[in-house]
């Protein structure tokens, strides 16, 4: 177990992504600190699924894009388990639509959540990083940040603020021994992202990925608890594709 | 509970000193008492904050950059403490004066600024407000 002794909160970790990066940083030997914004119910059955294997959870309600919100999650995650010393920001939401018939305020509100709700935890927890001298933050990004897609306007811009953001908190966090890394997830079937699917189940998508198939939520966490653990001891500020190979391709890769 | 020991002075200025070796990348001889941090050996505002986070993890001492800037503007309002140049008044250097030992206003080459207050802290006065906090945390 690479992550004993180590405290995580993992933002919205009802489901999902966020659920699976929970799980498998507890395999590891962490204690974790469930995040969730609505789904208490779900994220208490986290919290026994983890503890049934014989681990350290707790659940803790918050909107993260609220700053007094992050605040406290992460004062009640650490009066619940002890000092934090990993971060995983995966609260994450999207609202898909032409930039054309978009709400006016479509943007805001995931921009408040992708990138508002890893600024404000990542503020709400650096004091105490910074003070151990050895803590690791994981962004849970998207590919989608780095390239376009039709009706992700916001959410692909969330996502790339969310990359510059992991690069300066990097770059600030050094001195301190906090590493700050993202994991840039490619197509991942979760509720996030049904909409995409709706058209053939994601058979069209599933063509032009070279792996031909889709990410699960484990390969993605895997790569999560890399970045948050000691094998990545050296690396910072880096953006980890776990894509398939979808956006190291140009065009489709073929005629 | 076992008895806590209390750093001696001299303590705290090795202390001071290996933190700002550490964070700028210099020999702790070079950090000598009186050079001032933001000016003589050159610290930026995140240098600042490694020394104070060093200093944390070494002495278990809390000192923010809002602790200093605190001390060094005592409670005085900013209207109170400069002119609308933002210029430090007689109110202002009088205080300076009485939170730092070395502070002499007679040997200012120009008008001290506001934003130039931060920059006449010293190795020495940062070791004074660690000993004052570490002592006000052991009689707590």
């Amino acid at each position: 177990m690479k992550l004993k002794d180590r405290t995580a909160l993992v933002t919205g970790a009802s489901r999902g992504i966020g659920r699976a990066i929970a799980l498998a940083l507890a395999e590891q030997g962490a204690a974790v600190a469930v995040n969730y914004r609505s789904r208490r119910e779900e994220a208490l059955a986290v919290v026994k699924e983890i503890e049934a294997a014989g681990g350290r959870a707790v659940a803790v309600g918050a909107d993260v894009s609220d700053p007094q919100q992050a605040k406290r999650l992460a004062e009640e995650a650490t009066a619940g388990l002890g000092s934090l010393n990993i971060l995983v920001n995966n609260a994450g939401i999207s609202d898909d639509g032409l930039i054309y018939d978009a709400a006016p305020n479509a943007w805001w509100n995931v921009m408040k959540v992708n990138f508002g709700g890893a600024y404000h935890t990542t503020h709400a927890v650096m004091d105490q990083f910074m003070a151990q001298g050895e803590a690791s933050i994981v962004n849970i990004s998207s590919a989608m940040g780095e390239r376009g897609w039709i009706g992700q306007s916001n959410y692909s811009a969330s996502k790339g603020a969310l990359n510059s953001f992991t690069r300066c908190a990097a770059i600030e966090l050094a001195r301190f021994g906090v590493r700050v890394n993202a994991v840039l997830a490619g197509f991942t079937p979760t509720e996030l992202v049904e909409e995409v699917f709706q058209r053939d189940g994601g058979k069209s998508i599933k063509r032009q990925i070279p792996l031909r198939r889709f990410a699960t939520v484990e390969q993605v966490a895997a790569a999560a608890v890399f970045l948050a653990g000691p094998d990545s001891g050296y690396t910072t500020g880096e953006l980890l594709t776990v894509d398939g190979g979808f956006s190291a391709q140009l065009g489709i890769g073929r005629p | 509970m076992s008895e806590t020991l209390i750093p001696t002075t001299t303590d705290h200025l090795s202390a001071v000193q290996a933190a700002v070796a550490d964070a700028l990348g210099i020999d702790a001889s070079e950090a000598v008492p009186e050079a001032t941090l933001l000016g003589e050996l050159g610290a930026e505002s995140i240098d600042l904050l490694d020394i104070l986070f060093r200093l944390e993890r070494a002495t278990k001492v809390k000192i923010t950059i809002s602790d200093i800037a605190d001390l060094l503007q005592g409670g005085i309002p900013d209207e109170e403490f400069g002119d609308e140049n933002e210029v430090v008044n007689d109110r202002g250097l009088t205080h300076l004066e009485s939170v730092l030992p070395q502070f002499d206003r007679s040997r200012l080459d120009e008008p001290l600024t506001a934003e130039g207050v931060l920059g006449l802290f010293t190795v020495q006065n940062l070791t004074d407000l660690l000993t004052e906090r570490a002592q006000a945390a052991a009689s707590a």
